[in-house]
């Protein structure tokens, strides 16, 4: 037998043995799921980790930030519920035009971001929509086409100028009596932000967030890849027309397929142009990909809203921020910066624009 | 060549084998996919059956949901909502699934049946 061949063999076992145990960590040993219904649709959490009780612990507190912020948010009383016990939202709503109301920090973190992208927009958004929903009845079981009268009526009551926010005292306040907070727009995605910061509190690195199709993602997937979100076709079930390739991102789409109805022969969906008070018509759906949830609730409704050229122009004005929109004729487009992260797959009925 | 050689590169061989598979083990099987696909159900976040979703399964059941009593049906590797008592009825239009990712959801009952196995997606954002 070779005299060398003994040790060589030796040490290359060595050298791989080595290389495994260096690498074996990267895959984590345990995975925990839970599929919670709040905020009126399913949650979905993955998290992966080394240790499964620290796994299982995240996710129920997780859980139950989301649920905090939900409660705070909400702006249904719940039957049975004294007003004192009724959410910061109601009571904000309740007192407007009488008297600003003492709120969660929480709730005025929300509202001063909506605030301030409501601006931004030039009224493409707008927090104070409530009354306008109200009058769709986009909140409840049966939606329907208002009066345009009254269409006019509830948007004198639409206008966040007339929300006061007060730091120092930790209030808000409606100047008119009759305007109603919404926060359909906001509070999904902030809540699956701080949830995802109670996993990265408890040292989880791997993690999937998934809102009723907001996404949130931290870290990697079990491949040690980029996780791939695709992006739903919004005219088809169960088919997508792009995938996308993210880390530590967030992807929150704002489309015109969800709570509609049909009225004269017309489609109708509930993502209304606060400046108008009928549905936004320009798109289909549009994504949007930031790292904060938050930010991507609020900025997917806004894009939506816009036309494709002015979402398109205000995305690439925001470090940080990538959009794909589907816009009302089919058009696909995204920002450039997503060239590389994301994989169009347009279907029959599209027309993919790679600008 | 002498005896050695080929010993060493038999040996070689074998342990190059040997690392490829382990390391194929650790980075590209996601958990589970050595497992066959099932049919989860959740009712309310609580796993309350599993169904492997072979090709000659073919059953129906009953769960309890928040609103009601629901039916579901496996039939040759697919499932289904069949019946349900929700108002919208949206659960019973989004009709079989039975890739690994897909899923039923029904939001008033609070009902979930999803397929597990390697999908090749993570999510869809909708």
């Amino acid at each position: 037998m070779n005299g060398r061949a003994v040790p060589i063999a030796c040490a290359l076992a060595l050298f791989a043995l080595g290389a495994l145990y260096w690498l074996g960590p990267l895959k984590p040993a345990s995975e925990y799921r839970s599929d919670q219904f709040l905020m009126d649709t399913l949650v979905s959490i993955k998290v992966y980790g080394d240790d499964p009780e620290n796994l299982k612990a995240a996710v129920h507190k997780a859980y139950a930030e989301m649920r905090r912020i939900s409660d705070l948010a909400d702006a249904f009383p719940k039957p049975g519920t004294a007003e004192a016990k009724a959410s910061d939202v109601c009571r904000i709503n309740a007192q407007a035009g009488k008297a600003p109301v003492r709120v969660d920090d929480d709730i005025l973190a929300m509202l001063a971001t909506a605030q301030k992208y409501g601006a931004l927009s030039e009224g493409a958004f707008d927090v104070t929509v409530g009354p306008l929903m109200d009058l769709w009845g986009f909140g409840g079981e049966n939606p329907r086409l208002p009066a345009a009268g009254r269409v006019k009526a509830a948007l004198a009551l639409v206008g966040s100028k007339d929300l006061v926010l007060n730091q120092q005292d930790h209030t808000a306040f409606l100047r008119k009596p009759g305007m109603k907070i919404d926060l359909g727009a906001v509070a999904k995605g902030y809540a699956t932000e701080k949830a995802l910061q109670v996993l990265k509190d408890h040292g989880i690195e791997k993690a999937l967030i998934d809102a009723g199709g907001n996404i949130r993602v931290l870290g990697r997937n079990t491949r040690s890849a980029p996780w791939k979100i695709g992006i739903k076709d919004p005219r088809k079930s169960d088919a997508i027309v792009a995938v996308l390739q993210l880390e530590d991102a967030s992807a929150v789409t704002s489309a015109d397929y969800y709570r509609g109805f049909e009225a004269g022969g017309k489609r109708y969906h509930h993502i209304l142009d606060p400046r108008t008070g009928y549905p936004a018509g320009h798109h289909m759906s549009v994504t949007v990909v930031t790292r904060d949830a938050g930010l991507a609730d609020i900025l997917s409704t806004i894009f939506f809203v816009l036309t494709p050229e002015k979402a398109l122009e205000l995305a690439d004005d925001m470090p940080g921020v990538e959009l794909i929109l589907i816009s009302a004729d089919g058009r696909i487009r995204h920002t450039r910066e997503l060239r590389g992260k994301i994989q169009v797959q347009p279907g029959a009925g599209y027309h993919y624009d790679q600008g | 060549m002498t005896r050695g050689d080929k010993f060493l590169l038999a040996a070689l061989v074998c342990f190059s084998l040997l690392s490829a598979g382990v390391l194929w083990g650790r980075f590209f099987l996601p958990a589970g996919e050595t497992k066959e696909l099932q049919a989860v159900v959740t009712v309310r976040g609580e796993v309350v059956r599993s169904i492997p979703l072979s090709t000659d399964a073919k059953s129906s059941f009953v769960v309890e949901g928040r609103i009601g009593p629901s039916t579901i049906e496996v039939d040759g590797g697919r499932v289904r909502m069949l019946e349900a008592d929700c108002a919208g009825g949206i659960c019973l239009k989004q009709g079989w699934i039975a890739r690994p990712g897909q899923s039923v959801v029904c939001i008033p009952g609070e009902i979930l049946i999803r397929i597990e196995g390697a999908a090749p997606l993570d999510a869809v954002t909708r």
